[in-house]
């Protein structure tokens, strides 16, 4: 059954039930992926995959429920569950559903279908040999190329008809390399058209990585100068983005209550949330309730400018939305999350956070972000890898140890920006994006 | 769910080009939560995962193709779509599907979906109620209660034609406390494979009063001092460092490509002697128990390492080929939409015989991790972090006062060489377990364990 027959089902069953108010939001995702290991087409994966969410508005009460079974039958029993569910709620949050009419701005998408498997072999086979042409590569490394088509649509009683096509496609590489006596690894991915991806570029920038860190020694333990490079703070930003979200403030969750209009963080601080950012893949007209996106500065100088609102939270505030209500998966809760959230660069070279560092690390990548970094505290203690920094120069590599501080104290205490950030490397709608940052204050543990 | 007679065709067709081993998986999961933050109802998740993979191999090459259209024409074209894309050829095999049952070791007795929301919500409001009244410093309190009643079915050509249910139970509570000025966070998450009468065992009072206490302690506890020391690591959840450490790079997934750092040292010592670890899918109603893997195999007990001595790595069929080892019932998926590969069960050390008081008193200076937080590891290098949630000072063998913001990082295969002393309280705690096949039921488990010397992140 497609989603035009069951959307009438829907509608037929909410009538029925003398339900007026509801939105339903349909996700598809057909994807394919080849993996190749040892030069070989080890894995093919070819999915179609996705579903409908029904929410129901009844008595000021928001009442969701799910499926993949798209039938008359399912049709009939996501009413009754959505009815049934929102008969126990008890938040006194406003809630809303988006009116027809509002203009939205054009995003750059990709309407071509899914490549054939040929391509997609044959570019999954390419970025192999471009793995093993680079040296130290061994035995272990791992190829995929893959492509995506996603489908959305927000349909809702108020005559609100959205609907979103995008497709993204690209590789990863995965490098596992060896000097004879130790192992590491490392991956990188690319995205773009297949034929005109920079597999060459990708594989040597994955094994260089991975060879950097190949005799590593231990770091020092103390209170020292930290350069983050632009991966590893924009792990940290993905880590910490929840903080920003008028929602996790409004639950007590956020310690960013009543910060709005107040300095957080250091003058050359500008946090940006854009929609449309020139290199995402995934830029989208409207977010998860069918409100238009827009760009907006967080944070600006250092002052947060505002935090990121939903209906229900902009409501609750007294504020308009930002557009930046989520749904991180079709039959998730709306939420909040920002698109693509990146720190604006400064005018500094890696290498002059460096020279300004004297003595330190630069960590390249932080592990275990999800257990080691408290989002309500802001408290971090995290698994690093990176180099020491020596008379102001990159020095030898180290690893295995943690770097530990409190995100606020952080934001407070970046003392320079540089202007090297990278392009988001994964297919989808949030992304963070950060240029290298050299932070005062924090502590390293290593031997 | 789906007849014999659907599933011979779609198998038919899945193999009809030259595949040696077709599979199909389908699924019909009901995903249910209540959500409470400040004692009231916030949202309620409902939500139904049905869909189907067909699997084909063709000696170390594999091919799934999944689809949410689960009628026989839906299941033929997704059977197609998998032959075409393992080769071209034509091959004519007649298969017959003959239902196999293993039985059904973890009972239920309350479905979940039988239980009204608000008999739920009236659970997981005395749970939060109790953590709110814990102590004045407890500011916030969220909690989720969590049920999943997942049906399965696996038919393959081998003849295997089988289902299996699949009922956990999970209640989870959050209390964030404010101590001057300080915010901390404490949680407590148990869990099981069964209905809704595992609140006859576990009280929902409890659960909130343990939170807040966490939280409350935390709150007050000044930072831990980072260094190289001897940590005492509590029993539970404390087991997560097994799991980290030397769980994942047992898994075929990482051992069959050679990413692993335990790699061709089957019958070899790479722990400590004091070492036995276990992966077990068939404790009666264990939260990360199972009757059958998602490739059908029945559950095992699976002695990992016996005294130090590697004795098996847990192994699914596809990358078992590649292995030239059997499947050891350890292939688990999210949903089937994931690939499934080799996953842990409920994993856990062994209970040994040192006693709790001697572990504590043989520690000069060092830190007690009373509760373990989630981590990481990558098992290619065997690096692994975690997060201490509740640690204490220990001085002169005394446990001292608490301290926050700890973490555990090292290397899996140093690390099991200095657990170098063992109790015998065994108890397991509940986890979700995330991989390449998805977010996985796992538990993890140990007695209170000395580790000779590991380096603590702190400030």
């Amino acid at each position: 059954m497609d989603f035009q027959t069951f959307r009438q089902f829907v509608a037929d069953e909410a009538a029925k039930l003398h339900i007026e108010e509801y939105e339903l939001y349909y996700q598809l995702e057909e994807s394919t992926s080849v993996s190749v290991f040892r030069h070989e087409v080890n894995r093919f994966s070819d999915s179609g995959e996705g579903g409908v969410c029904l929410r129901c508005l009844i008595n000021g009460k928001m009442g969701y429920a799910s499926t993949q079974l798209l039938s008359e039958e399912s049709a009939r029993a996501l009413v009754r569950r959505a009815a049934d569910n929102a008969s126990v709620l008890e938040s006194s949050e406003p809630e809303f559903l988006v009116e027809a009419g509002q203009s939205y701005q054009t995003a750059a998408v990709s309407t071509s279908p899914i490549p054939a498997a040929d391509v997609l072999r044959k570019t999954a086979l390419a970025g192999q040999d471009a793995l093993y042409a680079q040296s130290g590569v061994v035995d272990g490394s791992r190829t995929e190329a893959f492509a995506e088509h996603i489908h959305i649509a927000i349909h809702n009683s108020r005559g609100l008809d959205l609907r979103y096509e995008n497709t993204v496609s690209g590789a990863f590489l995965a490098a596992v390399v060896s000097n004879g006596e130790e192992k590491a690894n490392s991956f990188k991915s690319c995205l773009g058209a297949l034929e005109q991806l920079d597999l060459a570029g990708t594989a040597k920038e994955a094994a260089d990585t991975a060879r950097a860190t190949l005799g590593a020694g231990i770091a020092p333990t103390g209170a020292m100068p930290v350069v983050f490079s632009p991966k590893a703070m924009s792990q940290l930003l993905g880590t910490y983005a929840g903080v920003f979200s008028a929602e996790n403030v409004q639950k007590g969750l956020s310690l960013l209550k009543d910060k709005e209009g107040e300095t957080i963080a250091a003058p050359s601080v500008t946090l940006v949330d854009d929609p449309f950012y020139k290199d995402s893949a995934m830029p989208i007209p409207f977010d998860g309730e069918g409100s238009p996106t827009r760009c907006k500065k967080v944070i600006e100088n250092g002052v947060l400018n505002t935090l990121l609102y939903n209906l229900s939270t902009a409501a609750a505030a007294g504020k308009a939305t930002t557009g930046n209500a989520s749904k991180s998966s079709y039959d998730s809760k709306v939420g909040i999350r920002p698109f693509t959230m990146y720190l604006e660069k400064g005018e500094l070279t890696q290498e002059q956070l460096l020279e300004k560092a004297q003595n330190g690390v630069l960590i390249d990548s932080l592990g275990g972000l999800h257990a080691g970094a408290n989002t309500i505290s802001g408290d971090f203690s995290l698994q690093s890898s990176g180099f020491l920094i020596e008379k102001g120069k990159k020095a030898a590599p180290v690893r295995s140890f943690t770097v530990a501080g409190n995100f606020f104290s952080l934001l407070r205490g970046i003392a320079a920006v540089a202007d090297d950030p990278q392009p988001p490397t994964s297919p989808s709608f949030t992304a963070f994006v950060s240029p290298s940052v050299l932070v005062e204050g924090l502590t390293i543990a290593g031997k | 769910m789906i007849s014999k007679e659907i599933c011979e065709r779609v198998l038919q067709k899945a193999s009809s080009t030259g595949a040696d081993y077709a599979e199909l998986f389908a699924e019909n999961t009901l995903n249910h939560a209540v959500n409470l933050v400040g004692g009231k109802v916030d949202s309620v998740h409902d939500s139904q995962i049905a869909g189907a993979a067909v699997r084909v191999f063709l000696g170390l090459r594999s091919v799934m193709a999944t689809t949410v259209d689960t009628t026989e024409s839906g299941l033929l074209r997704c059977a197609q779509r998998a032959a075409e894309a393992l080769a071209e050829g034509k091959a004519e095999i007649s298969i017959s599907l003959r239902e196999r049952l293993f039985g059904d070791i973890h009972p239920i007795r309350i479905v979940p979906a039988s239980v009204a929301n608000a008999d739920k919500a009236a659970l997981l409001k005395d749970a939060c109620s109790a953590a709110s009244e814990y102590d004045a410093a407890v500011v916030q309190v969220t909690g989720t209660l969590l049920d999943v009643d997942r049906r399965i079915l696996v038919a393959t050509s081998e003849g295997l034609w089988t289902q299996d249910r699949q009922i956990r139970t999970r209640m989870m509570v959050s209390a964030v406390a404010e101590v001057n000025g300080e915010t901390q966070t404490g949680g407590c998450r148990p869990g099981a494979r069964t209905g809704m009468e595992l609140f006859e065992k576990v009280d929902p009072r409890a659960i909130g009063r343990e939170a807040a206490r966490q939280a409350v302690t935390m709150a007050g506890a000044g930072y831990c001092p980072a260094g190289v020391m001897p940590v005492a690591i509590g029993n539970g959840f404390g087991g997560v460092i097994f799991h980290e450490a030397c769980g994942h790079s047992l898994e075929a997934t990482g051992v069959a490509y050679g990413n692993s750092q335990f790699c061709d040292k089957l019958d070899q010592k790479i722990a400590h002697e004091k070492v036995t670890a276990i992966d077990d899918g068939t404790i009666p109603n264990d939260w990360g128990s199972i009757n059958i893997d998602d490739e059908g195999t029945p559950a095992r007990r699976n002695v990992l390492i016996e005294k130090g001595v590697l004795k098996t790595y847990m192994i699914d069929k596809f990358n078992g080929r590649r292995m030239g080892m059997a499947s050891t019932g350890s292939a688990r998926r999210q949903d089937f939409s994931f690939v499934p590969t080799s996953r842990m069960t409920n994993t856990f050390l062994a209970p040994g015989s040192d006693k709790e008081e001697d572990i504590i008193a043989s520690i000069e200076y060092g830190l007690y991790a009373k509760e373990m937080g989630g981590g990481s590891v990558n098992p290619v290098t065997g690096e692994f972090n975690f997060a201490v949630n509740e640690g204490y000072i220990i001085r002169g063998g005394k446990v001292c006062e608490p301290v926050r913001g700890a973490s555990l990082v090292g290397k899996g295969s140093d690390v099991i060489q200095k657990i170098d002393m063992v109790s015998d309280n065994l108890l397991c705690g509940q986890g979700m377990c995330g991989s390449s096949s998805g977010s996985i039921p796992t538990n993890v488990g140990q007695p209170l364990i000395r580790v000779s010397s590991i380096t603590v992140g702190g400030r």
